[in-house]
């Protein structure tokens, strides 16, 4: 099914703005898991968690 | 991109700090969780060698305790258990452990009144 690149939703954006709003919440989701993922390696290292 | 249309029908106001809340809100309990189920955090944060706090918890609770090598249980003909521990320092302690006496008192029998 396309879609109209230029409708306007309900939330008040079309299909481009949408897929920008949903890029930075998606970089910055990697960012973070990519923080947390070096910080829970240092964790498990150096301390007696997961055994 | 991959599920980038939800933002066509949820707001962006709502749906990110959502998301945010969701992720905050998990993280900060799984911590919790591992801070109440272990030990070795509150070291961590006392500046103390890791592990040492569940020592000391230990020999708190058992100060110098010695624990017996073993023990075994043998039944008797006559009802009775016969205990045998073998104590730390090697010799052996018996001890007879008797059945309950089911005493007359603990069930009245209901009188019979006309």
């Amino acid at each position: 099914m396309t879609v109209d690149p230029d409708k306007v939703w309900p939330t008040g954006l079309n299909v481009r703005e949408a897929e920008e709003v949903h890029s930075y919440l998606i970089d910055g989701t990697r960012v973070f898991g990519a923080i947390a993922l070096l910080a829970h390696i240092l964790v498990a290292v150096s301390t007696p968690w997961l055994g | 991109m991959n599920n980038a249309k939800m933002r066509l029908v949820v707001a962006p106001s709502v749906g990110v700090p959502l998301f945010l809340g969701a992720v905050a809100v998990g993280s900060f309990a799984v911590h919790v969780a591992v801070l109440t189920n272990t030990s070795w955090v509150t070291d961590f944060l006392s500046g103390n060698p890791l592990g040492s706090g569940d020592a000391v918890a230990a020999a708190q609770i058992t100060p110098g305790m010695e624990t017996a090598n073993a023990s075994y249980v043998l039944p008797l003909a006559s009802g009775q258990q016969e205990v045998t521990v073998i104590l730390p320092d090697g010799t052996l302690a018996r001890a007879i452990l008797q059945p309950n006496n089911v005493l007359a008192s603990v069930n009245p029998v209901p009188l019979a009144t006309d």
